[in-house]
């Protein structure tokens, strides 16, 4: 009975919304009319043009990328927090949490005004006669692009590690180290193999919602750095717009990106369990 | 290897809260110099910025829009998602349990973007117009992930012996539900429905595709950011950001209470 007010929500507002949304991307757009219809020309589409895939590839790249530093980042202060400061790590853990929602728009904005070409580092590292003309890859590139998703993405990730690791003995990790475990070996036969479905999670946050996210690229990426997000967003606000190649895109980025999801957590689970 | 990485754990810590930070330090300062320009060294400090953010004739649109919101995703958000998670811990099959509590994150893992143009889609088919209805169901479905997850993580601690004890003491099962259930779980659920709040104030994706003309504080100030450098942005984003660390603070320490 409790379960029923938010399931029929999530029925309703979710299911109901990307089942029709994955319909549409079958139908095709003859200007502002939608045909209903059976065809994948729009994946087709997509996957034939060079642009858009290799708009997708970067896409998946920022996001790999992105995962690839804060899944470490992110492990690392876990590891601090639960099993050097132990209480204090509590407060860390609060803190870290806090910036999540410390404005979303505003904190990819302030990364603009950082890196910006007049922005705070460039001029600071000139104050200090660092540098003399201003680091232009620092913003609008995907330099940039990292550097913020980075810092959006990382409290997402440390919350599941943390509360993976609270799960760990720390006796265990002490045994493993008295019986002669070299801290790379505790880590990959013990340590990382128990906190396994916390490393998921975070990988999961970390690499979906970076090839996701579409502010970021808009706001600090350059013409070199669009995302695909960019590109769908296109297709359903302002001239031009073409739903159903937009709902061919946005299954295709779900698609592709659960797929590599998938394929790597597998790949860590083989790694760390010969 | 524990003792002697102390001052390195440390290090890493103040390296990581710093980049965390430095953004959101950088905006709060920025709000209060004289210079438009965002560069050091400051010349000098003022309210003009914030004089001139309220000046903004679309502002109190937005932060009308934003309280309705607000309220409609912590009432309806944590309400929903607070009676979800408790008839999840409820439930005897654990795998069943776990399938259903993922399935309900799956609004916090497929992007925002998707979300947001699939509920587009959809409230186009049914003709209904874009606007405050839209984003209203739009802020509800992204917060009940965080809301359901918060909830499910106080309730596996909440001791069930002490219904059955109720029960069979007499009470009926909505005696036990208001007598006993409510008064112990109420703080996480306001907990949760602060959490809601917060979301739904700081949502933006979904939003801007949802909502037509109407303006949120978030859409108004992506407006304004898409138009250039304006300092009046980081006056707004600094009061945004004062409420939004008061309602997750809040939200912390209601939720602290109960255990």
């Amino acid at each position: 009975m409790p379960l029923l007010p938010a399931g029929l929500f999530y029925a309703l507002f979710f299911g109901v919304p990307m089942l029709s949304l994955l319909v549409i991307s079958l139908w095709r757009a003859q200007g502002f009319n939608l045909i209903p219809d059976f065809t994948f020309a729009n994946y087709q589409k997509i996957i034939v043009s060079d642009l858009y895939r290799g708009v997708l590839l970067r896409t998946v790249s920022v996001g790999l990328i992105a995962a690839a530093i804060v899944v470490p980042v992110a492990f690392t202060l876990a590891y601090i927090m639960r099993f050097v400061f132990e209480r204090r790590g509590q407060l860390i853990l609060q803190l870290v949490m806090l910036s999540l929602f410390s404005g979303y728009l505003v904190r990819i904005y302030a990364w603009r005004t950082i890196l910006g070409k007049q922005g705070l580092l460039n001029s600071a590292l000139q104050w200090l006669g660092l540098i003399e003309e201003p680091l232009e890859f620092l913003i609008y590139s995907q330099v940039s692009v990292v550097i913020t998703l980075v810092g959006l993405l990382l409290p997402l990730a440390v919350l599941p590690l943390y509360s993976a690791m609270l799960n760990v003995p720390r006796d265990h990790l002490e045994a493993a180290r008295d019986l002669g475990a070299s801290p790379f070996h505790l880590l990959r036969t013990v340590l990382i193999p128990m906190v396994m479905p916390g490393v998921r999670t975070a990988f999961a946050f970390a690499f979906l919602l970076a090839a996701g996210d579409y502010v970021t690229p808009t706001l600090v990426g350059g013409t070199q750095s669009v995302m695909i997000g960019n590109i769908i967003a296109d297709q359903f606000r302002g001239t031009g717009t073409n739903w159903p190649l937009g709902a061919a895109m946005a299954f295709i980025v779900v698609g592709v990106t659960l797929l590599l999801y998938l394929a790597i957590t597998q790949l860590i689970r083989w790694v760390t369990k010969w | 290897m524990v003792r002697g990485s102390r001052l390195w754990s440390w290090l890493f810590v103040a390296l990581v809260l710093f980049y965390l930070y430095a953004p959101i330090l950088v905006i709060v300062v920025f709000s209060f110099t004289t210079s438009p320009r965002l560069s050091l060294p400051i010349e000098g400090l003022t309210l003009d910025w914030y004089g001139r953010a309220f000046a903004d004739p679309l502002i109190p649109m937005a932060l009308k829009n934003s309280a309705i919101l607000a309220t409609i995703s912590a009432v309806g958000g944590g309400i929903a998602g607070a009676a979800f998670a408790f008839g999840l811990v409820m439930l005897r099959n654990g795998r069943l349990r776990a399938s259903l509590l993922s399935i309900s994150m799956l609004p916090a893992i497929v992007p925002l973007l998707v979300i947001g143009i699939a509920l587009a889609v959809f409230f186009s088919t049914i003709a209904l117009p874009q606007g405050l209805i839209g984003a209203a169901i739009g802020h509800v479905l992204v917060s009940l992930p965080f809301v359901i997850l918060t909830m499910n993580a106080r309730l596996e601690s909440f001791d069930f012996s002490i219904l059955e004890a109720a029960r069979d003491l007499g009470a009926t099962r909505f005696q036990a539900f208001r007598d006993i259930t409510l008064p112990l779980i109420r703080p996480s659920v306001v907990g949760a429905a602060l959490l809601a709040a917060a979301l739904s104030l700081d949502e933006f994706v979904v939003t801007w595709f949802n909502i037509g003309s109407q303006q949120t504080v978030p859409t108004l100030v992506w407006g304004l950011m898409r138009r250039g450098i304006d300092p009046s942005i980081n006056a707004i984003a600094t009061l945004l950001l004062a409420l939004l660390v008061c309602l997750v603070v809040a939200s912390n320490l209601l939720n602290r209470r109960k255990s």
